[in-house]
C-alpha cells in the first residue's frame, strides 16, 4: 500500500511538473479511462470470509479500498468459481453502521448496565474492562470470567485467546461458536479414531461413484462442493446421488435417491445399513480384521438439558454419556439385526426400494462412496452417534481414507477447524487435540509456554449452552464476545441467554464490526477490524491451512481481535491473576504483565518488524513491534509438529493457495491413516488409525433415541432451523449487502401448503411459531426454495428481527454439549 | 495527536449520534431484544426485465425477471433453455457467459460446463424492498475518475 | 323364477302387446332424459378434480407437483383444474378421452404407476401424450382460457410480449411448445425441441 501511494504521488508530482512546463498529459483517449497508471488494480489472495469450504478469493484495492473479488483461478478448492455471497465479499466491509470506536453504557459519565452507549476511549474501556475482570477473579476465582470465540477468528487470534484464558486468567472457560456446528463431529472422530478431523480431502470428489448428504443442504451451505459433485455426476453418467432430509430442498434437484425421513430417524437408517452390509456378506473382513475394535457405547444419556429437568433426572447414563464397553463382532451383528428393511422404513417414512439402494451404495465393494454431512447430523440430540454410526458402515466395508471413499464430515465455519478445533479455542481442549484433563497434555503446553507447571486448569470450564446458563444464574460474572452473534444465535433466547446478558450482576463485552443483536445485549461493544484488514490465517474443511495479508485499513479507530487480546493483557501484572504458589515457582515472570509473559516470552515476539511484507499493510505487527501473527502461529504450530498435526512454517502460507496438514518435509496430506499417502503409518501397514493406541478404529453399537421435544397434541409440528444460500449465519455482514437482502429479504416460515389450508393460513399471512419457552412472528411461505413435508416447518436464522432461536430448545447431545436446533416441537397461530 | 484524533472521532460520532441511541442494533430497528415488530410483507419480486448494473466485472449479473417454478435439475435446465448458445436466437435472451464452458482446468468444453450447472448458486433475483442498511462500498470507476482528477 | 324371466322376455319382444303407444314413447323420452342425465352426470363427476385425485397415483405426484405453481395459486384466484387442461371441452373430443380413459382404468387396477419410482419411469411417456394432445389441437385447453385474441401485451412482461408477438402470433409455435412444465414438473428433457 504504502508503495501505492509512493508510486500515485510521484505521478501526480511529474504531471503537475509537466503540466508546469506546458506539456500535457492526456490521461483519457476516448470515452475509456485507459491509462494504466490509473486503470491497474493490486490484486492479492485471500480465504473467502464465509464458509468451510474455503474458497480462495483474488482481493483487488484500489485506493484502500476493496473494490472487486474474483475467485481464484489458482486454488483447487474452487478453481475459480464463487457462490453468490462470495461474490460480494467486496461489500461486507461497507455496511454505513460500521462501529468505529468503543460504546459503553453510561449515566452521568459512569458506567451503568442499563444506561446509553456512549462512545469512549480504548483507554477508557480497557479501564473499566480490567476493573471488571480483576473484581471477579478476586471475589469469585477464575470460574468467574467466561470468554465466547468463533470458527471465524484467525488462527493466531484463537491461540492469542487460548493463552490468555488458560494461561493468563486460569479460566477454561472458553469455549467458541463452533460448539453449535462442530462438536459432534469432534465427538465423532476422538471416538471412532482418537485424532480430529477428516482422513480424506476435496479429491475425493472427483474420484467417487456415489455421493450421500446425510441431512446436509450442500447446494446451499457448501455450494462450490456441490459444483464439484456436480460435474462429477453430470460428467460420468454411472455417477449416483442420494439425498437424505427432513425436508425437501435444493439438494434435491441433483438426488437419484431422494429420501425424506422422520426427524431423529437417520440414527435408524445408518444401523440399517451396517445390518444390510453384515446381512449380505459384504464386510470386509481383511479391513475389519486388521484395522477395527467393536464397542458397545452407553445409552440413555440424556439431553444435556439443566441438571432439574425431568428427562435429565430420568435418563440413566446422565454423567457417563461418552463411556463404551469393548466387545466382539458377532455381538455388534446381533445388536445391529434389529434394524431390518421392514422397520427403517416403518420407523422413518422411507420407502424400502430407496433404502436397498442406498444400503447398496455402501454394500457393493466396486462402488466408491462419499458420506457427506454437516449440520443435519451434528445438531441432534445423538449428534455423536450419528457420526459414530457413518464410520461404522466406511469402517465394515473398508471404505475409508482412499479417493473417492470417504466419510467426510463437511465443517460450517471459515476456520472451525483451523482454529477453534486445532487450537483447542474449547472449555475442555489445548492445540493439537490435547485436553486440559491429561496431566502429561498440560505438562507440554506448560513447557511450549515457558510457564510453571500448574498453570493450565486441570478441570474442563463450562461450554457454549452452559455460558448462558451460568450468566443467567450469576455463576459468571465477565464475558467476553468475539467474532459471532450469540445472542441470534443459541438457543432459548428468553429463558437462558436474555436473562444471562441482562443479569446487573454481569458485564458483558462483545468485540463486532457491526451493532448486532449480541452487541445490544451487551454493556461494553470494542469495534473489530475485519477480514482483510488485518493478517490472519484459516484452515477448512480438508484440512487446508490458506493466510492472507492485510489488504486495507480498518475503518476509524476499530482493531482486529487480536490487537484487542494482546493490548488486553497489558492491563494485568501477573501477581493479580496468579496465586502465590504459581509466582513462586516462575521468579522469573514477577513483576511482568500478562502481555509480556505471555505475549513476550521470546517466542511470539521473536520475528521482527523488517520480516513483515513491504507490499501489504500490518497494523497489528507494526503496533506491537514485532511480526506477531507469525510468532504466534510458529509457536502455536510446535505443539503439533511430529504430532500429527504438522504445518509448514508460516512464511509458505503466503506464497501457496494453502496447504493440507500434516504438512512433513513440505509435503501435504492428502488422505491420512493410508500408508503412502500418510507420512505417520508405518510402513507396511496399510491403513493405521494411529490416533487410536493400538491403530484400531473404533465400531459403535449404537442405538436409536427419540429426540429430546417431539410434536404432540398442543405443538403440533416439528421445527427446523438451518440457514439459506444468500446469508451467513446471523446475517450480520450479508444483510448489509443490499443485493443479498434484496435476494432473500427476511426469515419466512416455509411450511407444506395442506398444512397452511388446514389451519386457515395463506401465503404471505402474519402467523406466530410459539413453542413452550417462546414465540417468534413471521410470514407464511408455501411455494418457496424448501418444501417440508406436512407436520414440519422450516425458519431461517439469518434474520436479527425475527429471532426463531427464542423459540428453539437449548437440548444438546450430552457428549458433544453441541445444541440441537433442528428438532423441537411448535404450534402456529395466526397473529 | 493520538488523543486530539480520538477526541475528534469521538465529537464527530457524537454529532451523528443517531447510532448510539440506548437500542444499537440497526437490522432489527433497535428493538428490545424481548420484543418484536410487526413483520413486513413478503416483498414482490422484481422482475421488469430491466438490466441491473455490476458493481464490478465479475460480478454475476443479477435475473432481473420471474423464475417462479423455473426447474434445474437432473431432467432439465429451464435456464438454459433461453440462455443457452443455441437457444439465443429464437429467446432474445443474455447469452451465458463464455466462462461457463470452461471446466475445471480451464479448458474450453462444447458445451456448459457441469459445475456451472446450477445457475441460482451465484445468480440472484431482487425483491422490491428497501435494504435496512446503506453500504458505503465506492465502485471502483469512482476512484479511478477521483485519480484522474488529481492526476489533472 | 322362470316363469318371470319368460314374461319380461315377451314383454320385451313385443312391447305394443302389453302396453300403449303412449306409455312406450313418453316413458321412453323420460327414461331417455333419467339416462342421459346419469350418464352426463356421470361423466361430470368424472371431471372433477377431486375425482381425479382420489387416485393417490394422481394426488401424490402431479397434484402435489401443481401446489407451488400458478396455476395453482396465483393472483386472482383463477385457477385450472385437472379437466381444464386435461379433458378436451369439445363434445366428440371429450368423449374420446373418456373411452381412452379405460387404460388408465386398466393402469390403476395393475398398479402401473402406483409407487412414486414407478411414476418417474412413467412421466416421460404421459408428459409425451400430453403434449402431441396439445400440439395436434394446437393447445385448445389453453387457450379456452388464454385467448390469444383478447391478450394485453401492455400488460405482460418484456419477455412475454416479445415471444408471443412473434413465433406465438405467425403461427409458428402453439402455446404448449414453450410453456412444458407449466403445471407439473418436466421430465427428461433429453432431446425435446426448443429446448437444447
Amino acid at each position: 500500500m504504502t508503495l501505492d501511494r509512493r508510486a500515485f504521488m510521484k505521478a501526480s508530482a511529474v504531471s503537475a511538473a509537466a503540466t508546469a512546463a506546458g506539456m500535457n498529459i492526456p490521461i483519457q483517449a476516448s470515452n475509456l479511462v485507459t491509462d494504466s497508471k490509473l486503470t491497474s488494480l493490486k490484486w492479492d489472495k485471500a480465504p473467502c470470509r464465509f464458509c468451510g469450504t474455503g474458497c480462495s478469493i483474488n482481493v483487488a484495492t484500489l485506493d484502500n479500498k476493496v473494490v472487486a473479488t474474483h475467485g481464484d483461478i489458482k486454488s483447487p478448492v474452487n478453481k475459480g468459481l464463487n457462490c453468490v455471497k462470495g461474490y460480494f465479499l467486496s461489500k461486507i466491509m461497507y455496511g454505513k453502521d460500521r462501529l468505529q470506536t468503543p460504546i459503553l453504557r453510561m449515566t452521568n459519565g459512569k458506567y451503568d448496565k442499563n444506561g446509553e452507549f456512549t462512545p469512549v476511549s480504548w483507554d477508557t474501556a480497557f479501564d473499566v474492562m480490567a476493573e471488571k475482570y480483576k473484581k471477579a477473579m478476586k471475589e469469585k476465582g477464575p470460574t468467574s470470567v467466561g470468554m465466547f470465540g468463533s470458527g471465524q477468528w484467525t488462527v493466531m487470534e484463537g491461540y492469542a485467546a487460548v493463552k490468555l484464558m488458560k494461561a493468563g486468567f486460569r479460566s477454561n472457560n472458553i469455549d467458541p461458536n463452533a460448539r453449535h456446528c462442530m462438536a459432534s463431529a469432534v465427538g465423532g472422530f476422538m471416538r471412532t479414531f482418537g485424532i480430529d478431523e477428516p482422513m480424506g480431502c476435496y479429491d475425493d470428489f472427483e474420484a467417487a461413484d456415489a455421493f450421500v448428504l446425510w441431512g446436509s443442504n450442500m447446494a446451499e451451505m457448501h455450494p462450490i462442493l456441490w459444483t464439484r459433485i456436480t460435474d462429477r455426476r453430470l460428467s460420468a453418467p454411472h455417477v449416483k446421488v442420494a439425498v437424505l432430509s427432513t425436508y425437501t430442498h435444493r439438494s434435491f434437484d441433483l438426488a437419484d435417491v431422494p429420501m425424506i425421513f422422520e426427524p431423529q430417524t437417520d440414527l435408524v437408517l445408518l444401523n440399517f445399513i451396517a445390518n444390510y452390509i453384515i446381512q449380505n456378506d459384504k464386510v470386509n473382513w481383511d479391513f475389519v480384521n486388521k484395522h477395527t475394535n467393536f464397542a458397545r457405547g452407553n445409552t440413555d444419556i440424556g439431553y444435556g438439558l439443566r441438571d432439574d429437568h425431568p428427562k435429565q433426572k430420568a435418563a440413566k447414563n446422565a454423567d457417563k454419556a461418552s463411556g463404551s464397553t469393548p466387545i466382539k463382532f458377532d455381538e455388534y451383528a446381533e445388536f445391529v439385526s434389529e434394524y431390518t428393511l421392514e422397520y427403517a422404513s416403518q420407523i422413518s417414512g422411507v420407502e424400502e426400494s430407496r433404502l436397498l439402494k442406498l444400503a447398496q451404495m455402501y454394500a457393493d465393494p466396486k462402488v466408491k462412496v462419499m458420506s457427506l454431512w454437516t449440520m443435519g447430523m451434528n445438531q441432534h440430540t445423538r449428534g455423536v452417534w450419528a457420526n459414530n454410526l457413518v464410520y461404522n458402515i466406511h469402517l465394515l466395508t473398508g471404505k475409508i481414507s482412499e479417493p473417492g471413499n470417504s466419510p467426510f464430515s463437511l465443517t460450517g465455519q471459515p476456520s472451525a477447524c483451523g482454529t477453534a478445533r486445532e487450537v483447542g479455542t474449547f472449555s475442555h481442549r489445548l492445540p493439537a487435540d490435547m485436553v486440559v484433563a491429561n496431566p502429561k497434555h498440560r505438562k507440554y503446553a506448560e513447557k511450549i509456554w515457558k510457564l510453571p507447571e500448574g498453570t493450565i486448569p486441570p478441570k474442563p470450564g463450562f461450554h457454549a449452552v452452559e455460558h448462558n446458563r451460568k450468566l443467567k444464574d450469576g455463576e459468571m460474572n465477565v464475558y467476553w464476545v468475539q467474532c459471532n452473534n450469540n445472542m441470534q444465535a443459541a438457543a432459548n433466547i428468553n429463558e437462558e441467554g436474555l436473562p444471562g446478558y441482562r443479569n446487573p450482576e454481569n458485564f458483558i463485552v462483545v468485540s463486532d464490526a457491526y451493532p448486532t443483536v449480541t452487541a445490544q445485549a451487551a454493556d461494553l461493544v470494542l469495534p473489530t477490524a475485519m477480514w482483510v484488514e488485518k493478517e490472519g490465517a484459516y484452515g477448512n474443511a480438508e484440512r487446508r491451512t490458506q493466510t492472507w495479508h492485510q489488504l486495507v485499513s480498518a475503518p476509524g479507530e476499530s482493531k482486529s481481535d487480536l490487537w484487542q487480546l494482546m493490548e488486553f493483557s497489558k492491563r494485568f501484572k501477573i501477581d493479580e491473576v496468579w496465586p502465590k504458589e504459581l509466582l513462586d515457582q516462575s521468579p522469573e515472570h514477577k513483576n511482568k504483565t500478562l502481555y509480556q509473559v505471555l505475549f513476550e516470552n521470546g517466542q511470539v515476539n521473536q520475528y521482527g518488524i523488517e520480516e513483515i511484507s513491504k507490499d501489504h499493510l500490518n497494523d497489528d505487527a507494526n503496533h506491537f513491534g514485532n511480526y506477531v501473527q507469525k510468532g504466534l502461529f510458529e509457536e502455536y504450530a510446535t505443539f503439533g509438529r511430529e504430532h500429527g498435526h504438522d504445518l509448514a512454517p508460516y512464511e509458505r502460507y503466503h506464497q501457496e493457495r494453502g496447504l493440507r496438514w500434516p504438512v512433513v518435509d513440505g509435503k501435504e496430506t492428502q488422505w491420512r491413516f493410508k500408508e503412502g499417502s500418510d507420512p505417520y503409518v508405518t510402513a507396511g501397514a496399510g491403513w493405521e488409525f494411529y490416533g487410536k493406541p493400538d491403530g484400531r478404529a473404533v465400531i459403535f453399537a449404537l442405538p436409536y433415541e427419540p429426540p429430546a421435544e417431539e410434536p404432540d397434541d398442543e405443538y403440533d409440528m416439528w421445527l427446523s432451523t438451518g440457514r439459506v444460500l444468500e446469508h451467513w449465519h446471523s446475517g450480520s455482514m450479508t444483510q448489509r449487502v443490499p443485493e443479498l437482502y434484496q435476494a432473500v429479504p427476511d426469515a419466512l416460515i416455509y411450511m407444506h401448503p395442506d398444512d397452511a389450508r388446514k389451519k386457515g393460513f395463506r401465503r404471505g399471512d402474519e402467523v406466530k411459531v410459539i413453542s413452550r419457552r417462546g414465540e417468534m412472528k413471521s410470514r407464511v411461505e408455501t411455494r418457496g426454495r424448501n418444501k417440508p413435508p406436512k407436520g414440519l416447518i422450516f425458519v431461517p436464522w439469518f434474520d436479527a428481527s425475527r429471532l426463531i432461536n427464542k423459540v428453539t430448545l437449548d437440548a444438546t447431545d450430552p457428549i458433544s454439549k453441541q445444541t440441537d436446533f433442528k428438532k423441537c416441537a411448535v404450534k402456529l397461530e395466526k397473529v | 495527536m493520538n488523543k486530539f484524533i480520538t477526541l475528534l472521532t469521538i465529537f464527530g460520532v457524537l454529532t451523528a449520534s443517531a447510532l448510539f441511541a440506548q437500542d444499537i442494533a440497526t437490522l432489527r430497528n433497535g428493538v428490545e431484544i424481548s420484543k418484536q415488530e410487526k413483520s413486513q410483507p413478503i416483498p414482490n419480486p422484481i422482475k421488469d426485465d430491466i438490466k441491473v448494473g455490476r458493481n464490478y466485472p465479475m460480478q454475476p449479473p443479477i435475473i432481473p425477471h420471474n423464475i417462479r417454478d423455473y426447474q434445474v435439475d437432473l431432467n432439465v435446465n429451464k435456464c438454459l433453455s433461453c440462455h443457452s448458445r443455441n437457444r439465443i436466437s429464437e429467446s432474445q435472451a443474455t447469452m451465458v457467459s463464455v466462462t461457463h464452458y470452461m471446466d475445471r482446468d480451464g479448458n474450453f468444453l462444447a458445451e456448459v460446463s457441469p459445475r456451472r450447472y446450477f445457475c441460482t448458486q451465484c445468480h440472484v433475483t431482487q425483491h422490491d424492498t428497501k435494504p435496512l442498511v446503506e453500504n458505503d462500498f465506492i465502485d471502483m470507476q469512482k476512484l479511478i475518475a477521483i485519480r484522474a482528477e488529481k492526476a489533472k | 323364477m322362470k316363469n318371470l324371466i319368460v314374461k319380461y322376455w315377451q314383454i320385451l319382444r313385443k312391447p305394443s302387446v302389453h302396453f300403449s303407444l303412449g306409455f312406450l314413447t313418453l316413458g321412453g323420452f323420460i327414461a331417455g332424459i333419467f339416462f342421459w342425465g346419469g350418464f352426463n352426470t356421470a361423466l361430470e363427476v368424472s371431471n372433477t378434480e377431486a375425482f381425479c385425485i382420489s387416485c393417490h397415483e394422481m394426488e401424490d405426484n402431479v397434484y402435489e407437483e401443481l401446489k407451488s405453481t400458478i396455476h395453482y395459486t396465483n393472483r386472482s384466484g383463477v385457477r385450472a383444474t385437472c379437466p381444464d387442461c386435461h379433458v378436451p371441452h369439445e363434445w366428440t373430443n371429450k368423449i374420446a378421452r373418456k373411452m381412452q380413459a379405460s387404460k388408465e382404468v386398466w393402469g390403476k387396477i395393475f398398479g402401473t404407476i402406483d409407487t412414486r419410482d414407478k411414476f418417474l419411469e412413467h412421466r416421460l411417456t404421459l408428459a409425451q401424450h400430453e403434449w402431441a394432445r396439445l400440439k395436434a389441437n394446437d393447445s385448445l385447453e389453453c387457450r379456452n382460457c388464454h385467448n390469444f385474441e383478447f391478450m394485453d401485451f401492455t400488460a405482460q412482461g418484456k419477455r412475454a410480449v416479445q415471444q408471443h408477438s412473434t413465433s406465438l402470433a405467425n403461427g409458428d409455435k402453439t402455446c404448449i411448445d414453450c410453456h412444458k412444465g407449466i403445471a407439473h414438473q418436466l421430465p427428461d428433457m433429453k432431446g425435446i425441441e426448443g429446448w437444447h
